[in-house]
């Protein structure tokens, strides 16, 4: 046997392997497809201490329940036997859980358990708002709280309506005021009217001068009340609002910024204002929330020690460990995938790039500052750092030297946009530091070489084309489910080996070389 | 564009040689790195060429330390004109030209130069201003003046040959001329253009400017379609000559005529273009079949 064979028998034998191990894995995996995709997991505890009194004690609380973007399960409550544990729904279609006991002059420890899955929301916001229905009427009441028919919030109201075209802009226009706040950590309730008079709030008070205002114009709206979910203990619940849009409720935090859109880690608990605990008067009680994060493949329904028992072969147990954090592995394992994407697009397309990985790293950059902001960014670094260092290339310097001066004026100015950034709160600029500045800086010199020895056209043209590569690099790396599949399915790597055994003996036509060599082919 | 891919099949009939196909089956089998210094260094390349008594530039002077450079200019300036070039240069970069006027001042490019900027010069290129930063050497050699067959095609600029061979065969070749747009270089990617070659005949065949063919360059108008080549045979005996000498089985042989001594052997390239096949609207893997045959 010759090397050609022993190396062909060889991939041969590691595509098969590869095959089999995943082969294995492929049909539990498939029973246990989720649909759900959640972006984040948490386990979440509410931990409630207290002790009875002479009478009957009832502790209630707020429990969450599934809809369209969360997913609560595994609801489990704990407690000693003396506590009597029910559901109840209430108005609104809130839950309750609700806990009484008889015994008295005891102290007691309940646990509320339950897992969230949750995805992010984004609502769309029309220009013109169609006429709610009557249905609506009780979220256009004023209540005490929440002051709407007050003059000052009428004032105000009407201020920040005026000289706007549509609905949209009304909303936006009462968003920004409240936004505008200054915020403190002011624990207690603070209602929309002493909102507007003190000009600081939390939560609570924001959300509640947010939906007065909305209500006021006749927008039906509510407080939204939930946890904000970080992988700390906590004790302070969160606020927000919804204003009722076209049959949908769409929710608004002013505090955190969040217009017309829902982070994942938010826990809706209950609508309406309301509070997530109520107790019997005069008990002592105390309470914390712990949460956990939970790791998680987003399209799997199954619970860790489910994925252990799935597969020695499978990155999970790294996962687990938490040593390595699971974005860092995410990156490690995208990385030959992006590197044979490069190779793909350049010995098969025929895709012409400053440097070979450059395109894979810039896409892993985009992924953090976002893909618009992030190619103009790039092409402007590039640009620039190619143009500053075009007089150095006329004087005569040497190759390494010139080369630091170049990665100087990337650093510099990678601070100084960061600075400014900073300065006037513009958070694009602030991403930049994201870019591997040491490829980015071999680019911007090969650039500014090719503008010399192959002229700006061309410089451009390749420039050019490594912004396709990268885009395409960012489409496949950008993919969520990509890194998952490959902590489930490690043989990909293996197979990564064998296709690009396979790339590096192609002797076909490059695409681009059909069109080069067109006069030959007709 | 997919529908193209797609029949790529049927299309390798027309044998042209991509890239992937001329790094795997042509250069990797053929050309053993280490060999590639003997066709990227200049210096080496003529030591060889001399060795093997093939026609090429006399060298004046190789240096290789900056202290070298007065001692290496003495001898020298009895020239009235010489070219400077680094041994390890890039897409030419680096290369002067230096001539005596009628008062005995150098000039080059038309403009006078002092012997100190021809000194810094050289030692810019030892230094590796030219060579991506590596130390290099400085080779000083005799002027080669075109033959006038060159300027009745068009009369500015340094014109050569390339001649590709496999296995000490000439396979294929073009004539690579300046233009308008090309400022004085003959290379197809900087604005000039290839005519082809037959090579039994020893003519020119059709001018191609990277897009469209023509039967006459686009500048000068001059036809050159059946135009004869000056000392055919020459070039084919020193192509096959510098592919001996050379380990190497596929090479891009550039070859001038110069106006008393004739074709003269410029350099040699481990990784020639594959431009050339469009020049004489011919595959090389064609040209490789028709010649085993």
């Amino acid at each position: 046997m010759d090397s050609q064979t022993n190396i062909k028998t060889v991939l041969l034998l590691v595509t098969i392997i590869a095959l089999i191990s995943i082969g294995f894995k492929i049909k539990p995996i498939l029973k246990n497809y989720d649909d759900f995709n959640p972006n984040v997991v948490y386990k979440v505890n509410y931990n409630y201490f207290f002790k009875s009194e002479d009478k009957n004690t009832v502790v209630k609380s707020f429990i969450p329940f599934s809809n369209s973007r969360q997913r609560i399960s595994a609801k489990k409550s704990k407690s000693d036997t003396t506590l009597i544990f029910s559901r109840q729904v209430s108005k609104n279609k809130n839950q309750k859980g609700v806990w009484r006991t008889g015994k008295k002059n005891t102290y007691h420890t309940l646990n509320y358990e339950f897992i969230f899955e949750g995805k992010e929301k984004y609502f769309q916001i029309p220009k013109q708002f169609n006429i709610t229905s009557e249905k609506y009427s009780d979220y256009l009441k004023s209540t005490d709280n929440i002051q709407s028919d007050n003059e000052t919030i009428s004032n105000l109201a009407t201020q920040l309506a005026q000289n706007t075209a549509n609905d949209g802009e009304v909303i936006k226009n009462i968003f920004d005021h409240v936004l505008s706040i200054p915020s403190a950590p002011i624990i207690t309730l603070t209602d929309a009217l002493t909102t507007i008079k003190q000009n600081r709030a939390s939560c609570n008070g924001k959300s509640r001068l947010f939906v007065a205002l909305c209500r006021n114009l006749g927008y039906p709206a509510r407080i939204k009340g939930g946890i904000i979910l970080e992988n700390t203990d906590k004790r302070t619940s969160h606020a927000w609002a919804e204003v009722m849009i076209n049959e949908t409720w769409v929710s608004f935090d002013a505090l955190n910024n969040h217009y017309g859109y829902l982070p994942a880690n938010y826990l809706e608990v209950y609508a309406g204002d309301e509070f997530l605990i109520t107790h019997t008067p005069g008990i002592q009680f105390d309470y914390t929330y712990q949460i956990n994060e939970l790791n998680h493949i987003s399209f799997l329904k199954m619970n860790s020690e489910e994925l252990h028992k799935l597969s020695s072969i499978s990155l999970w147990g790294i996962v687990e460990s938490g040593i390595l954090p699971k974005n860092a592995l995410s990156l490690l394992l995208l990385l030959p995938l992006g590197g044979l994407l490069v190779a793909f697009l350049r010995n098969v397309v025929g895709v012409k790039t400053f440097g070979v990985f450059l395109p894979v790293l810039i896409a892993f950059s985009l992924l953090h500052t976002g893909y618009i902001s992030g190619v103009v960014l790039f092409i402007c670094l590039i640009l620039l750092v190619g143009l500053i260092s075009y007089p150095f290339d006329k004087i005569g310097l040497l190759y390494t030297p010139k080369l630091v001066i170049s990665l100087t004026i990337m650093v510099s100015l990678m601070i100084g946009a960061t600075m400014l950034g900073i300065k006037y709160n513009i958070t694009w600029l602030t991403t930049l530091t994201f870019f591997p500045t040491i490829i980015l800086t071999i680019a911007a010199e090969r650039f500014s070489r090719s503008t010399v020895e192959d002229g700006y056209k061309m410089a451009i043209d390749k420039l050019f084309q490594t912004l396709i590569a990268t885009t395409i690099c960012y489409g496949v790396l950008s993919l969520s489910w990509l890194p998952s599949v490959l902590i489930i399915f490690p043989e990909c790597i293996l197979l990564i080996i064998a296709t690009a055994m396979l790339l590096g003996r192609y002797i076909g036509i490059r695409w681009v070389e059909f069109y080069r060599f067109r006069p030959l082919f007709s | 564009m997919f529908s193209r891919i797609l029949d790529a099949k049927s299309r390798q009939k027309s044998k042209v040689i991509g890239l992937n196909e001329r790094n795997i089956k042509l250069i990797y089998p053929n050309n053993n790195k280490k060999h590639y210094p003997l066709a990227d260094d200049k210096v080496l390349t003529k030591e060889i060429l001399h060795q093997y008594n093939i026609p090429c530039a006399q060298t004046y002077a190789v240096i290789e330390y900056n202290s070298d450079i007065k001692k290496a200019w003495e001898t020298c300036k009895q020239y009235s004109a010489m070219a400077i070039k680094p041994a390890n240069g890039c897409g030419g970069g680096g290369i002067k030209i230096v001539k005596k006027d009628q008062s005995g001042n150098w000039t080059s490019s038309g403009k006078v130069i002092s012997e100190r900027a021809i000194f810094q010069h050289m030692a810019a290129t030892i230094m590796g201003f030219f060579s991506l930063g590596s130390h290099d050497r400085v080779l000083i050699e005799e002027c080669i003046e075109p033959h006038p067959f060159f300027h009745d095609i068009y009369p500015a600029g340094v014109p050569d040959f390339r001649i590709i061979t496999l296995d000490r065969v000439p396979l294929m070749g073009m004539l690579r001329m300046p233009t308008d747009r090309s400022d004085g270089k003959a290379n197809l990617h900087q604005n000039g253009v290839g005519i082809g070659v037959d090579m039994k005949k020893g003519r020119l065949t059709q001018v191609y400017d990277g897009k469209y063919y023509y039967n006459h360059h686009p500048d000068s108008k001059f036809i050159v379609k059946d135009v004869a080549i000056p000392y055919w045979k020459e070039i084919l005996e020193i192509s096959v000559a510098t592919a001996k000498a050379f380990p190497l089985n596929y090479l891009g042989i550039d070859i001038v005529i110069d106006k008393n001594k004739g074709p003269q052997i410029m350099e040699i390239n481990v990784r020639p273009g594959l431009g050339i096949q469009l020049v004489n609207k011919q595959g090389l893997k064609e040209t490789i079949e028709n010649k085993i045959k």
